[in-house]
């Protein structure tokens, strides 16, 4: 018997400057639509494992009660979404290619802990 | 049954009031030389994580009654034991004045002595030192006497705690010693905008009640700006409130203002963000079925223990029943996210209290509204019930419907909101959407950061005249 794998989620909001960024790829067919299509949503899955990496380089980070990796901070949320451009995927792909760049994107991080400008 | 306004006070007697309002009289107190200054409570990184002004204030007006002054330790060890005062009455938490030794020595106070509390150097209260004592060597273990373990308390707690837990880091960063006694309020301080408009205590919540004429009125404990589902559930508790008569007439929203954990929503937005339902735009509440009140505390998120003290808070304001969610009051992951209903429909042996609050010998008279989760159903086009998930196997929980509602977390909302989108108004209203906005734009951030922690603690809620 094979113990059951832990999945958890990313999701990723797209708005309407994202959507431009995939309109026309095969990743505007993955947008899944919530709230009666008021959101709209790129999820990715990860493992336990890229979950608890992910958890420990943002502490911030918490796993809610749907099992998505919530409360990360905007700069990984928009480095992630960059990532899923680039390599045209959901998968670990994506998750690798943001790791590259840990460093960056925590200093990034750092800088919007304590401010980030409002909507206008 | 109890009429709202009407139910008793814990504790059985009257409301505590120990405010010297007669500014005359008041003035003789402040001219006492055996003075305590009153500081912060800081985390290991300096950062303000509780203010024990805000104590001062709950106790004095009557917010914890029958709770008139600091714990000694023979009630300290007996609400570890049982969660009982030495009246026997249920009460959760130890309520502790602490200082350092050299701060005691300064004072030149002796037990049995009047000691004047300042705050930012002005006169605010007056402690009749009962006793002067040693808290426990290890604070860790103090803390987790004060949450529980998962050894110890199997039923309700999952994950040990640690400093991620701001309940629990205050407990484990006190300092080393306790002054007990009655306190009064001998300096009635001038609240803040927007603070001014939400501080009706006890005495005066009681009258409001009252006066507007209302006979069951459900409390709903906030910590939260609310979403659509947050209203949802006050909306379904005013209708499961009434004890059979007719619905209960309103809901008095009772936000817990002071320090919070990294990531909460500023306590400005909390209070007006509920407030914007009912008024300046809102009406999603008639005003005359709603109000929103604030007590000072800074939250131990203790999810089961925080109920009971919500339950003593808002029945001391008048209220005659009281909603409990998923989660309640919780963070992380430390406590079964029904902790709290598992409390008041079973009790929690493993604290001594060994009945629900309501059903025990000195217990609270409020009653218990059980919410379980609530979910947006888009094929249904509104919020629907997905079932309560305590443990009877006879029952399975299942949603409303037969469709696949969207659960909403408030990390959810929180990380669309940080990321500039306005949340669609099947899950936040435009009113509420525009204070977290209005308040972002003050302090540069929608949510609690340690800028945050340390302005307030500068600023307080309070000014002292």
């Amino acid at each position: 018997m094979t113990a059951e794998v832990r999945k958890y989620k990313i999701g990723l909001i797209i708005d309407d400057k994202r959507y431009e960024a995939i309109k026309g790829t095969p990743l505007e067919q993955k947008i899944e639509r919530m709230f009666g299509g008021y959101i709209r949503l790129l999820t990715l899955e990860v493992d336990e494992e890229t979950a608890r990496h992910v958890l420990k380089e943002f502490p911030s980070g918490r796993i809610d009660a749907r099992g998505f990796l919530e409360d990360l901070p905007v700069a990984f949320k928009r480095a992630l979404f960059e990532a899923v451009v680039k390599t045209k995927s959901l998968g670990k792909e994506a998750i690798d290619e943001v790791f590259k760049k840990i460093d960056e994107i925590k200093a990034a991080a750092e800088k919007e802990k304590e401010y980030v400008p409002p909507p206008a | 049954m109890y009429y709202a306004g009407e139910i008793p006070p814990h504790g059985g007697g009257t409301l505590v009031y120990n405010v010297i309002d007669n500014i005359d009289k008041a003035r003789q107190y402040w001219e006492i030389k055996t003075r305590i200054e009153i500081k912060p409570t800081l985390d290991p990184k300096g950062v303000p994580v509780r203010n024990v002004y805000r104590e001062v204030m709950s106790i004095a007006y009557g917010f914890f009654t029958p709770l008139e002054g600091f714990m000694t330790q023979n009630e300290v060890e007996s609400v570890l034991k049982e969660r009982r005062l030495l009246s026997g009455w249920l009460f959760p938490y130890p309520i502790v004045f602490d200082v350092t030794e050299e701060e005691w020595k300064a004072s030149g106070a002796k037990v049995g002595d009047e000691v004047l509390l300042t705050l930012k150097g002005k006169p605010l209260a007056v402690i009749k030192v009962e006793e002067f004592y040693k808290l426990p060597e290890d604070k860790k273990a103090f803390a987790d006497a004060v949450f529980g373990t998962p050894e110890r308390n199997k039923e309700v707690v999952r994950v040990p705690f640690d400093e991620k837990m701001p309940g629990w880091l205050i407990y484990r960063c006190l300092k080393s010693h306790a002054i007990a006694g009655r306190v009064w309020v001998v300096n009635p301080p001038k609240f803040r905008e927007p603070y001014v408009r939400f501080w009706i205590p006890p005495a005066q919540s009681r009258a409001y009640i009252k006066a507007k004429g209302w006979r069951f009125v459900v409390a709903h404990q906030t910590r939260n700006v609310p979403h659509v589902g947050h209203e949802m559930l006050m909306r379904r508790a005013l209708f499961v409130a009434g004890i059979g008569e007719r619905p209960a007439d309103a809901v008095l929203v009772n936000a817990i203002i002071g320090a919070k954990r990294r990531g909460d929503y500023v306590d400005e937005a909390i209070l007006e963000g509920h407030e914007a339902l009912s008024r300046g735009g809102g009406y999603y509440f008639h005003a005359d079925r709603h109000i929103v009140t604030m007590t000072l505390w800074d939250m131990r998120y203790g999810n089961p223990l925080e109920s009971i003290l919500h339950g003593i808070i808002r029945q001391n304001m008048g209220c005659t029943h009281h909603m409990f969610g998923r989660d309640h009051a919780a963070v992380g992951d430390y406590y079964d996210p029904y902790a709290t209903q598992y409390l008041w429909t079973r009790g929690l042996p493993s604290y001594g209290i060994n009945e629900p609050p309501h059903l025990t010998d000195k217990g609270l008279k409020i009653r218990p509204v059980h919410m379980g989760e609530l979910a947006f159903c888009p094929k249904c086009g509104e919020w629907t019930y997905l079932g309560i998930p305590l443990d009877v196997p006879e029952v399975k929980q299942l949603p409303l419907c037969g469709h696949k509602p969207e659960r909403i977390s408030g990390s959810f909302l929180r990380g669309l909101i940080i990321e500039g989108i306005k949340p669609p108004s099947v899950i936040m209203r435009p009113e509420v959407h525009d204070v977290i906005v209005k308040w972002w734009k003050v302090y540069g951030y929608p949510y609690v950061t340690d800028k945050y922690l340390k302005l307030k603690e500068e600023q307080l809620e309070v000014e002292l005249p």
